[in-house]
């Protein structure tokens, strides 16, 4: 890539609505598809797109975030020079409504003074995507752009921005003077003195900012279009990997139109539903339009509907439990779901 | 180097000529099993399960793949600053290239590589098994038993005893005649091709055995007999459990099937003893509206929209609509187009099955897929 680019994640976004699965997590590390957690789709666009540097600032939260990231290994991001930086800032009060707060930068200003690329792409950390940074650069070089914000074909901001890491710099130190506090702020500025672009994107992108618009990204999945968008561009997404064996389906089991993960052992009937890794499924259970996340055990006979059943729940013998789409129903991580209990 | 207890040394230079085309461009060990694994993952992730750190891997017939395959070892948790996996190909001297002629000959080559951890054991395994083995326990019973050389064995159906090596023991499991692929068995107990050897017997029968012109440098024909002459220490370790050499195209193929048992010997599921492999990082299996999968082990990366019955299906593989996959291993990439019925069949890495081909055996005989044979179905091939 001849224009080098820094990239940038905001791992600091909170969404109230998804407060039942953010107990124990931060949003970046939402898992998602089966397999992945929400951070993988951002961070590895910028792998794909030749970016050798990225700073991720998370806030509360980040054990799960850090677990996952480790050293950057899986998204060859282990490098001796640049390669993944963490920034957690938890003195910095910011608005985690706000992407790219200038506050948490200025925390760690020498990251920027130190990083020789010559532009940097700031994001959210919670945007489901594969898209290649690299076409966008170059429209926002030959377009003489300041900034460019990248919206999506329904026109919504996707809280992406290209800038001159020099000018993010300057942004940053002025923060005082403009009163800007991030990124937006500059761009819904009319008097800003910058040159503002809009690119749009027509591809597959999804905000998860709710539980509703989490399980319609999740269950959008089993669109052979939204699927092929995602994962079948020759740019993969990147993932920490496990060492889960394939996934074995018993005598009896019946799968149809779902997602499966690695290490699961399937016995019951999976319609509509995607089945994270090391998910057990016994005899007789019936999993339809459900998410169920790594470690699941679905015991004998159980029947669920329109549920999320966060990371190690397990579901006893002839529970039924049962959502709608409006209102799908969320049992907590490490939670017990007895037949008893919701009789 | 810091000095070592135990190093393992993993003979990995297996051509494994009847399992045919499947090993024409690759050795034995990297030939793919189980729906994620090539068959050296076992003997690597028992040393990593067994606390052994610093293992040598002898390459020599087609060592391109599995060279990148073991890479540093990381997969195996193997990348060690001090040890760790090393792979050790034949090297030239000053006046020649020393091919590995035997299997003794190969690690006589790597004394050097032996001598810089100043080992008290080596461990010296093959990487043509599939089976999950606690080497540790192996080497405190060489220690209980002040033994110069340990043999893990294993009991073998009498059918076929011949291909093994065959140890005849005392009750007190010291071995008093060893026979390499005898013609008519005496018993069933076959070597596994693992054993542990005191370092100073090792060295000194690996350095006579080289002078010897006569030798053909092999453990089982040269090094285990002499030792036995000379009535060293050498006893027998039995191993119950799976353990399999896939030898053939219909071994291989036998060894996938056993997966696929509701009560498998060999459970891949067992968190406390992992498989270590190179993972793929592909997406999750994409099971479509119409798709019936029964019975059958299916990994990450797959699209199916046909039937499966019974059946190992590696990372990537495709299946079209209203074809039917039954007692079959589909290995990495391949891609099954619509209509196609296969039926006890090996399909190897990378081959296209155009839509409407039928595969089945005619004798029983399991089919290995060709792109030759496939070319001569279909000239449009």
């Amino acid at each position: 890539m001849k224009r080098k680019l820094l990239g940038i994640i905001d791992a600091t976004t909170y969404h109230d609505d998804l407060e039942e699965l953010l107990i124990h997590r931060s949003l970046a590390a939402l898992p998602f598809a089966g397999r992945y957690r929400i951070i993988d789709f951002v961070l590895s666009n910028m792998v794909n797109s030749g970016i050798r540097s990225v700073a991720i600032f998370p806030k509360m939260q980040y054990r799960s975030l850090m677990d996952h990231l480790g050293s950057g290994k899986n998204w060859d991001l282990n490098r001796k020079r640049d390669g993944l930086f963490f920034f957690p800032s938890p003195v910095v009060d910011s608005n985690p409504n706000r992407v790219g707060s200038f506050d948490l930068f200025a925390a760690n200003m020498d990251y920027f003074y130190r990083s020789t690329q010559e532009y940097a792409i700031i994001s959210n950390c919670y945007t489901i995507i594969n898209m290649d940074y690299k076409p966008i650069l170059e429209w926002h070089h030959d377009m003489h752009c300041d900034i460019t914000e990248i919206h999506h074909r329904d026109g919504r901001s996707m809280e992406m921005y290209l800038i001159k890491t020099s000018l993010l710099i300057k942004l940053i130190q002025s923060r005082n003077e403009t009163g800007y506090t991030c990124m937006r702020d500059v761009v819904q500025d009319l008097h800003n003195e910058y040159t503002i672009c809009r690119y749009d994107y027509d591809d597959y992108a999804v905000m998860v900012d709710s539980i509703v618009s989490y399980y319609d990204a999740s269950l959008n999945l089993l669109k052979p279009d939204v699927w092929g968008n995602l994962f079948v561009k020759g740019q993969p997404i990147l993932t920490k990997v496990k060492d889960e064996p394939p996934t074995k389906y018993e005598k009896g089991s019946l799968v149809k139109n779902s997602m499966i993960a690695n290490g699961c052992v399937i016995n019951g009937t999976v319609e509509n539903s995607i089945i994270s890794r090391g998910v057990k499924i016994g005899k007789g259970a019936i999993i339809k339009n459900c998410i169920v996340m790594q470690k699941c055990q679905i015991e004998e006979g159980v029947h669920l509907d329109t549920v999320i059943l966060d990371k190690d729940v397990r579901v006893e013998a002839g529970t039924r439990l049962s959502g709608t789409v409006q209102l799908p129903f969320v049992v907590r991580k490490g939670t017990k779901q007895g037949a008893l209990m919701n009789s | 180097m810091g000095k070592k207890k135990c190093v393992a040394m993993l003979l990995a230079g297996g051509k494994g000529s009847r399992l045919n085309a499947l090993t024409k461009d690759l050795a034995k060990p990297a030939v793919p099993f189980g729906g994620k694994y090539r068959i050296i993952d076992f003997t690597l992730s028992n040393c990593a399960n067994s606390g052994i750190d610093t293992v040598g891997v002898l390459t020599q017939y087609q060592p391109l793949l599995l060279n990148s395959y073991i890479g540093i070892g990381s997969a195996w948790d193997l990348d060690r600053k001090n040890g760790g996996v090393t792979v050790l190909p034949p090297y030239s001297e000053s006046s020649e290239v020393k091919w590995y002629t035997g299997t003794a000959s190969a690690i006589y080559q790597n004394l050097n590589y032996l001598k810089q951890y100043q080992p008290d054991y080596v461990l010296i395994l093959s990487g043509d098994h599939i089976y999950k083995m606690n080497y540790e326990t192996m080497l405190e019973y060489h220690i209980e038993k002040r033994a110069d050389v340990t043999i893990s064995l294993i009991e073998v159906p009498w059918a076929e005893a011949s291909r093994f090596g065959i140890m005849n023991t005392n009750e007190d499991m010291r071995i008093i005649e060893f026979e390499e692929k005898p013609v008519s068995p005496k018993n069933n107990l076959a070597s596994m091709g693992i054993y542990i050897f005191s370092w100073n017997i090792l060295k000194e029968y690996l350095e006579m055995d080289a002078r010897n012109p006569d030798s053909s440098h092999d453990f089982g024909k040269d090094v285990i007999p002499s030792l036995l002459d000379d009535k060293k220490k050498l006893f027998a370790y039995p191993f119950k459990g799976y353990w399999k050499d896939v030898g053939t195209v219909q071994s291989l193929w036998e060894a996938n099937m056993d997966l696929l048992k509701e009560e498998c010997e060999l459970n891949l599921f067992d968190h406390d003893w992992r498989i270590y492999s190179v993972n793929p990082n592909r997406p999750p299996q994409y099971i479509s509206p119409d798709a019936i999968v029964q019975e059958s082990l299916i990994n990450e990366g797959c699209t199916i929209e046909g039937k499966i019955e019974k059946s190992v299906l590696f990372q990537g593989v495709n299946v079209g609509r209203e074809s039917r996959v039954k007692e079959s291993v589909i290995m990495p990439d391949v891609t099954i187009g619509q209509n196609c019925f296969i039926e006890k069949a090996i399909v190897p890495f990378d081959v296209n099955i155009p839509d409407g081909t039928v595969i089945r055996s005619l004798d029983d005989e399991i089919v290995l897929v060709t792109k030759e044979m496939l070319s001569g179905l279909n000239p449009a091939y």
